[in-house]
């Protein structure tokens, strides 16, 4: 009995390590994106700083192309547009993750008793 | 770019420290350590971020119209530079970020550098301010543990003499 609840704590151990490495991957994308939206929230902001005739630069690889300024303040409303529901996603993602890590760790705590309570009678 | 955001984290709520055991208060030590020094990594980035945009805003200053027709050293590797000549002093291009980079002329060039760095300033002060609580936090966690590996080294002679 004891033996089959050792095992059982092994598997779930084995499953809430897998949780938590996934929980630190969401967590760190989750960063990732926000300084991404925090970029382009400061592009955007030049960018209507800027003067109607301004000539905007887009960096492709090694070249600079000329670009027009309403273009690239809609592509970055866009990006960022895309980026908020990247964000929305990733916290989704990572609150699953943490509703699943507390749902072992309580069949982690509940086995652990099993065992105590095992030990004491034997 | 980083920007801080001072609001409280949600779930945060004030805590009794003389309550928490022994290694619940080391738990939290560890973790105050641990977000110290994300603070104090993000200030020294922030730090080189200032110092790289004060260079550059010192940079337009030098291009007055009178540094027209002037030879200068174009560096076209870190180790390689090739003589040019500055055509045109009025305007300049500035990466705005993401791989955007816009014309501006001297005046606003030396303004966006202006702004950038009192925004990184702001940053810096504010990392600073809540690195300055979290290190009161530790210290405070710091001298409860103390208190309560004594009384617990105290409680524990009587029994043992």
């Amino acid at each position: 009995m004891a033996e089959e609840i050792q095992k059982k704590m092994q598997k779930e151990l084995e499953l809430l390590g897998g949780i938590q490495k996934e929980y630190r991957k969401g967590v760190a994308l989750k960063q990732q994106l926000d300084s991404q939206l925090n970029e382009n929230k400061a592009v955007k902001e030049e960018l209507v700083l800027l003067k109607k005739d301004a000539e905007v630069y887009k960096l492709i690889g090694p070249v600079l192309v000329k670009q027009d300024l309403e273009e690239a303040t809609q592509n970055v409303a866009k990006r960022m547009e895309y980026i908020c529901k990247e964000i929305k996603r990733a916290d989704d993602h990572i609150s699953a993750l943490e509703n699943k890590q507390e749902a072992h760790q309580e069949n982690l705590n509940k086995l652990k008793n099993d065992l105590n309570k095992l030990k004491i009678k034997a | 770019m980083a920007t801080v955001s001072s609001a409280p984290a949600p779930g945060m709520h004030q805590i009794d420290l003389s309550k928490l055991s022994i290694q619940q208060l080391l738990q939290l030590k560890t973790q105050l350590d641990q977000e110290i020094n994300v603070f104090q990594d993000s200030l020294q980035t922030l730090k080189i971020a200032q110092g790289k945009f004060m260079e550059s805003g010192e940079c337009v200053e030098k291009m007055t119209p009178e540094a027209k027709g002037k030879t200068i050293l174009v560096p076209l590797t870190g180790s390689m530079y090739v003589p040019g000549t500055i055509s045109d002093t009025d305007n300049v291009l500035i990466d705005i970020g993401t791989g955007y980079y816009a014309q501006k002329d001297a005046a606003g060039a030396k303004d966006y550098f202006k702004r950038k760095v009192a925004f990184v300033t702001e940053q810096i002060e504010k990392i600073k301010m809540l690195g300055m609580e979290k290190s009161k936090v530790h210290k405070a966690i710091c001298m409860m543990l103390e208190m309560k590996v004594q009384a617990q080294r105290q409680s524990a002679k009587p029994s043992t003499s």
